[in-house]
């Protein structure tokens, strides 16, 4: 017992506890506590009642459900621009410019504003007779005021815009580690043995930032399927079902109009559909990386 | 099995335990009975009313005190986006309030689900007479009335009337109907280039034009008709022609325009005039208030604030009698002057406050308004699952004004919806 309190493991533990406690009350147990949830009508306000399958089979049924997994799904597609375009920032902040922390803090303010003070400025930016269709307008690109948030065919890419926006600073962030991280004597020998900018980023930097794309991918996947914050402030999920998003539609049932019981079993589809993309991106991410040992 | 998979497992199956054991603290037991010496404690709960309006209700609430000195009354104000989560999970804890405000659509929902008492088991066929009865009816739903009617506001149509002269019209003769307000906004864009009002698309426009939601009997959607067809190809129209703005506008977007002098006219209640005069005290300076344009119905719309009582309450008798003292006549006057609403009992608008006007835009709106409220219904009468159903026709209305789907095919699809959220 002794031994065992001085042990590492002990210290770890040690350390780790409150942080386990609070994940096992506030994340782990309302996870664990949905699945019974998601077989009731549970409502908070009236009686319950075992219902069985009924929400998961109403949940294939529902129109506005599939639309937003639907919605969820393109928001994906905001991933790959995410990495890419946070990766070449990452790797330009990463030179030696002069001045070039002005622009790494810069880049990163974004991230540290509010997502709802975010939204309002874009609902400014981009409402009707705003700067952005003034100024499209002044250069010629468009004829008249478009209407970005209220037209069913823009508004979802105008959101991904966004997030994109938001987003890019913080994954330049964690990228810019890994970048830091490459040992620069792979890069010395690689210019003695004369290879060129292009195959020093082909050949090195990128294989040694998968595990860097492999974590900030996975987490990017789940945040835009779990996009909330941005669609909830600017759209409300409209026009129509345009933006409807699953986590938008979650709430919505279940905060605003008390069906809980069925807003569980929503939960838990997608966070189903979360796992499955999440092990897919793992599959393909395997290899790669620096090994320190 | 390895050791270290089954370290792995214990350590797995210990972290459940505890996750038992700390969920299943707190919770549980019946309602939460407050007694405090012989005195029964209401919980009372408003929302966004401190602490503009504390001295009222120290005031209100010492009066009911001494005139009931076996109640302690203890009020609480959320704001308007907590109230709903806290009244849940108080509910949830079994520690509910007993009388707590709620707009039409909370209350609706909250009696579709049982959890509210039925006021009509509790009131006097007098006391019932007290409140106009469009408002009154608005949360009777099957025979039981959800809620008391408290304040509450009738839309009024605020003229810009520097835009409207520019146009050629005569702010002195406004537009009486919708058509009129209409061939007004016409007249506008073709010759200010601005529009005639932005509006939010919901479940209102119906009713407006007085097409039911549901039957009479609540049961089923009754919406599908040419009549719809024709009121929403007809707002389709008249956005493209630039009449309304084409976009869901909330509030808050609509006090934007109409600061900004992007549109003419605003068809909102009292509250618009303390917007407009912090947003832009210019165009304040230039606006009138008149009766608003009437639909085809032919009736002005009230948007109510109401009182429930929780069906978990401890003390049900005690707190309906709280909640029928707060909405009599005598308070909801009282009320009406500190915040500037319109009262939901016949005898307060006979008070001169409401028919006696100084000229200024808020005395202009406020008899305008309280003059119209014996024609006043709330749109959403006694609709049962009112949030999900009002949450349906939004979706919809944008899907086919704004996203140019078939406007037929639209509505027999929403009232498939609609009715399966009735089945509930």
């Amino acid at each position: 017992m002794i031994k065992w309190l001085r042990s590492e493991s002990f210290t770890a533990w040690a350390f780790m506890t409150p942080g386990l406690l609070l994940l096992a009350v506030f994340v782990f147990w309302p996870i664990i506590y949905s699945i019974p949830l998601a077989l009731t009508d549970y409502s908070v306000i009236s009686d319950t009642h075992f219902v069985g399958l009924d929400n998961f089979e109403a949940a294939f049924k529902d129109r506005n459900f599939l639309i937003s997994i639907w919605n969820s799904l393109l928001y994906v597609l905001i991933v790959p621009f995410l990495q890419i375009f946070s990766i070449l920032m990452a790797v330009l902040v990463n030179s030696r410019i002069p001045g070039i922390k002005i622009f790494r803090t810069t880049y990163y303010i974004p991230v540290v504003t509010s997502m709802v003070a975010v939204a309002l400025i874009w609902s400014w930016l981009l409402g009707k007779n705003s700067i952005v269709n003034y100024l499209l307008m002044q250069v010629g690109l468009i004829s008249k005021d478009i209407h970005w948030l209220s037209d069913s065919n823009l508004a979802l890419y105008v959101l991904m815009f966004i997030t994109m926006w938001k987003g890019l600073g913080y994954y330049m962030m964690l990228y810019l580690a890994g970048l830091q991280n490459i040992p620069q004597d792979l890069y010395e020998a690689a210019r003695v043995d004369g290879a060129s900018r292009w195959r020093l980023i082909v050949h090195i930097t990128l294989p040694l930032l998968r595990p860097y794309v492999l974590f900030c991918t996975l987490i990017s996947l789940m945040s835009a399927i779990r996009v909330f914050d941005e669609v909830y402030v600017l759209t409300k999920g409209g026009p129509g079902t345009a933006t409807l998003t699953s986590s938008l539609y979650i709430f919505q049932k279940g905060m605003e109009q008390f069906n809980f019981g069925y807003a569980s079993a929503l939960g838990l589809i997608v966070g189903a559909m979360i796992a499955l993309l999440s092990i897919i991106v793992f599959r393909f991410n395997r290899k790669g990386g620096v090994n320190p040992y | 099995m390895t050791k270290k998979a089954k370290g792995r497992l214990r350590l797995l199956v210990s972290m459940l335990a505890l996750v038992v054991l700390l969920s299943s603290c707190g919770g549980g037991g019946s309602k939460s009975e407050k007694v405090d010496g012989g005195k029964v404690t209401l919980q009372f709960w408003t929302i966004a009313l401190q602490p503009t309006f504390t001295p009222y209700f120290n005031r209100v609430i010492a009066d009911y005190e001494q005139k009931n000195p076996n109640v302690k009354i203890d009020w609480k104000d959320y704001p308007y986006d907590a109230v709903t989560n806290k009244l849940l999970t108080s509910i949830a804890s079994n520690s509910s309030p007993d009388v707590v405000n709620l707009n039409t659509e909370f209350a609706s929902q909250m009696g579709s689900k049982g959890a509210v008492v039925d006021m009509n088991e509790h009131l006097s066929p007098e006391e019932k007479a007290a409140y106009f009865e469009g408002i009154y009816n608005s949360t009777v739903i099957n025979g039981k009335a959800y809620a008391l009617p408290w304040y509450t506001g009738t839309e009024v149509l605020y003229m810009n009337t520097k835009l409207v002269k520019a146009a050629g019209l005569d702010p002195a003769h406004p537009p009486k109907t919708r058509e009129e307000l209409s061939e007004w906004g016409r007249q506008i864009n073709r010759k200010i280039g601005r529009a005639g009002y932005a509006q939010q698309l919901v479940s209102k426009l119906f009713a407006v034009d007085g097409i039911p939601i549901l039957n009479k009997e609540k049961t089923a959607a009754a919406f599908n008709t040419p009549e719809a067809v024709t009121m929403i190809d007809n707002l389709k129209k008249q956005m493209e022609d630039g009449i309304v703005l084409k976009e869901d506008a909330e509030f808050s977007q609509q006090v934007k325009y109409y600061a900004g002098e992007q549109v003419a006219f605003e068809l909102a209640g009292p509250t618009f005039i303390n917007f407009i005069k912090t947003a832009a005290p210019d165009v304040y300076k230039n606006t009138i208030a008149v009766p608003v344009p009437t639909g085809k119905a032919d009736v002005r719309l009230s948007n109510s604030m109401d009182l429930v009582v929780p069906a978990k309450s401890a003390h049900v008798d005690e707190a309906v009698k709280f909640a029928v003292f707060l909405t009599n006549a005598e308070s909801q006057t009282a009320f009406s002057k500190a915040a500037n609403t319109l009262p939901s009992t016949k005898d307060s608008i006979k008070d001169p406050y409401f028919t006696q006007s100084d000229k200024s835009l808020e005395a202009q709106a406020k008899v305008v308004s309280a003059q119209s409220l014996d024609k006043a219904t709330d749109y959403m009468v006694g609709v049962p699952n009112a949030k999900d159903v009002n949450s349906a026709i939004a979706r919809a209305l944008q899907n086919m004004v704004l996203n140019g789907t078939d406007t037929k095919q639209t509505l027999t699809a929403l009232e498939q919806e609609v009715n399966d959220i009735l089945k509930q």
